[in-house]
């Protein structure tokens, strides 16, 4: 059995999934999870793939460098599966996300820059420690007034959310007065700080170091603090094998000096920042954004069509004369409609595995969430567009000695659509803005690409700006096109 | 020969009884002109002939098809009754022509050819053969109407309903949409009208009803109704049309 209990984002997540569980009638389904296959203990890892879960970007632990995942945990893990003769894929999903990911099993194990702790211990079992850290805080470059912790009185300091750094934040607040914001990503709060929405940040010090080399505009001005370690970690009671692999390796690289070639190589020599232009930027930046605005526009187009059926299906239920069938419309509509779309994707992809113990991959889970959220709407939008249509349509139809169905498609439905169609224009744009959400469950769409390019480079507003660009021409362009076609079709 | 036989009708919307029980025959060929104040039931009565409101109570009986039977096709009872509306209802994204030859074509009386040979001979004869592909929005009132009327014809009714026919039109367009309905009367068609031009009840029907919160007051010939009404509530509500 997994304890899940007593994790701090993860608490959110089962609260929410179990409601939403309730509420979908999926409660039967839940007794599944706990039968689920237990890996054997002290079967070999040769051979075998291992999906792990990391972090979207941790520099120097992990990030992106020309498209590729990169970093000390990358290598590492990387460099271990090679001499225990396994093989790995890396699932770049955000630190919460490869959390959750984990305790739910969708993921194997977890290799982010993560700190040990008695709390996480609880629901995770973890390898030998591979890094000592440590939390350091930094300021603006530009800020002469803090130069120590006596400075914060009365000021607002960012934290990683569920990171060391925020511990340690929070253990020191009430004595020198400051106040915490928690965030999910260091680029996130790094600018945070720039924009003097808080003075101060506080975060693991390799992290901050390797931020500042790359001219992310902060310096340190404190000591690090004595912190805790990284480990490597797998959900409680599972992959044994898995993580006796990663300590045996840990110790042989260690023993041979890779491992120290590895740290070497981040931490202390960062690597050279030439800092290229705006047209620059565009040019390195545009192949990993095409590849996630082709994920952008598929996920549109497959929930699109999915939600096109689903609101016709339950648009007719909704003007249906059976009861049974409005109701069935009407809880799927409010369900959908009165939650929100974030919940319904996190729900999908994490809580549905805990409660199926099926995992799901990111793109299926998305689509389902966009194509069912999407159809309540289309749903709405069918129902409105039937029931505009003047009822002496229909009378008219009927005293011809038509029937119902006939009248509906050849009197009825033709005026409908025409009514309908600027609606649905609207609806598909707001779905492929939507799909931008599911960066948040790691799929690896517009958005998703953008964060991974700043958080990389901390040129935030830039790479935004290309980002927002792209959504913009797409979207007029398809939106110029549905006008066309509308006019065309609905004279 | 009984056409229509109505005993005992009763409707109620939610709490509200329009038609607190109505009793009428009508012969085949006859022309019935049905008249009365607003929300006496008139429009009520008229639609539960074909059963566009379903009835609460009592019989009516179409061409030997019990309405209230479940087991009747009202489809099927439906094609021997036009029906036209104050508000034309003709449908506006189609040409006439398309309006007039729909009900044939997909009720597979008649093929495409035939529905299209039928459907300008009916324009023909409401004296719009030249509207053929005229969208409704393109029609005047009174064209509108006289489409309506010949789109029921299509589906060769021998009842036809009319629910205040003119009530929406401008005056001088009144008078072609009745001579449309006078020549359907001379070829002894039968008909009820629904009617607010007491000129009109008075030179075509051969008997007209005068109904008042959901009962039938009285009835009998113009003559009789008009020249001679017995009843209080006649009297007082000609007093204020005539």
């Amino acid at each position: 059995m997994r304890k899940i209990t007593e994790f701090r984002s993860g608490k959110l997540a089962v609260a929410v999934t179990a409601l939403l569980a309730l509420a979908g009638g999926f409660v039967g389904i839940s007794a599944a999870a706990a039968s689920q296959p237990q890996a054997q203990p002290n079967t070999a890892v040769t051979g075998e793939t291992y999906i792990i879960g990391t972090d979207t970007t941790f520099a120097p632990f992990e990030y992106r460098k020309d498209g590729e995942l990169t970093g000390i945990d990358m290598d590492l893990i990387r460099d271990i599966a090679k001499n225990q003769g396994f093989t790995v894929e890396i699932k770049s999903l955000g630190f919460d996300a490869a959390l959750q990911a984990l305790q739910s099993n969708q993921v194997d194990g977890v290799i982010a820059g993560m700190s040990i702790t008695d709390e996480r211990k609880l629901i995770f079992d973890f390898s030998d420690p591979y890094f000592d850290s440590g939390v350091q805080m930094a300021v603006a470059e530009d800020n002469t007034k803090i130069t120590g912790y006596a400075d914060l009185a009365g000021e607002t300091v960012v934290a990683k959310r569920g990171s060391e750094g925020e511990t340690f934040a929070n253990s020191i607040k009430d004595e020198y007065g400051f106040t915490v914001k928690a965030l999910a990503d260091s680029a996130t709060m790094y600018d945070d700080v720039k924009a003097g929405n808080s003075v101060a940040v506080f975060d693991d010090y390799p992290v901050l170091a390797y931020g500042i080399s790359q001219n992310n505009g902060l310096k340190s001005v404190t000591e690090k603090e004595q912190g805790s370690s990284y480990g490597f970690a797998v959900n409680k009671g599972q992959n044994p094998e898995l993580l006796a692999a990663f300590n045996t390796g840990l110790a042989e690289l260690k023993s041979n000096g890779e491992y120290q070639a590895i740290l070497d190589s981040y931490l202390e020599q960062p690597a050279p920042v030439a800092a290229s232009g705006f047209f620059g930027l565009l040019s390195d930046s545009l192949p990993a954004l095409m590849k996630g605005l082709g994920l952008t526009l598929l996920a549109t187009a497959l929930s699109i069509v999915i939600a096109l059926v689903l609101g016709v299906l339950f648009g007719f239920f909704k003007v249906s004369e059976s009861r049974v069938l409005r109701g069935i419309a009407s809880v799927y509509v409010s369900i959908f409609r009165g939650t929100p779309l974030l919940v319904q994707a996190f729900f999908f992809y994490f809580g549905l595995p805990q409660l199926t113990g099926q995992s799901i991959d990111v793109l299926t889970a998305g689509v389902l969430t966009l194509s069912l959220n999407a159809g309540a709407y289309m749903t709405e939008i069918v129902r409105g567009g039937i029931q505009s249509v003047d009822p002496g349509q229909t009378e008219a139809g009927r005293s011809l000695g038509l029937g119902y169905v006939t009248t509906m498609r050849r009197v009825v439905l033709p005026q409908a659509v025409k009514i309908m169609t600027p609606s649905f224009i609207n609806q598909f744009v707001m779905t492929l803005k939507d799909t931008s959400l599911l960066a948040v469950i790691g799929f690896a769409e517009l958005t998703y690409q953008g964060q991974q390019i700043y958080a990389a480079n901390f040129r935030t507003g830039e790479t935004l700006l290309i980002v927002a660009a792209l959504y913009f021409i797409v979207i007029n362009l398809l939106t110029m096109l549905s006008n066309k076609l509308d006019k065309r079709f609905n004279k | 020969m009984s056409k229509i036989s109505v005993t005992g009708l009763r409707k109620s919307f939610g709490s509200n009884e329009v038609l607190k029980g109505l009793d009428v025959e009508i012969l085949e060929g006859e022309v019935v002109c049905v008249i009365g104040p607003s929300g006496s039931g008139k429009s009520t009565f008229l639609r539960c002939l074909n059963k566009l409101d379903e009835l609460s109570a009592g019989t009516v009986i179409v061409d030997g098809f019990n309405l209230g039977d479940k087991t009747v096709d009202l489809n099927e009872v439906r094609q021997h009754i036009g029906m036209v509306f104050q508000h034309f209802n003709l449908f506006p994204h189609m040409t006439v022509l398309q309006n007039i030859m729909l009900a044939p074509v997909e009720l597979k009386k008649e093929s495409t050819a035939d529905a299209r040979t039928t459907a300008l001979k009916l324009l023909d004869r409401v004296g719009l053969a030249d509207k053929a592909t005229a969208r409704p929005a393109q029609l005047s009132g009174g064209q509108k109407q006289r489409v309506a009327i010949a789109r029921s014809l299509a589906v060769n009714p021998d009842i036809m309903l009319f629910d205040e026919a003119t009530s929406a039109l401008d005056p001088e367009m009144v008078g072609e949409v009745l001579q449309v309905i006078r020549d359907l009367a001379a070829e002894g068609m039968t008909m009820v009208v629904v009617t607010h031009e007491m000129g009109f009840a008075r030179e075509v029907a051969d008997r007209v009803i005068f109904m008042a919160d959901g009962v039938i007051v009285e009835e009998g010939t113009p003559a009789e109704l008009f020249g001679n009404p017995q009843q209080a509530r006649t009297q007082d509500f000609l007093s204020k049309v005539l």
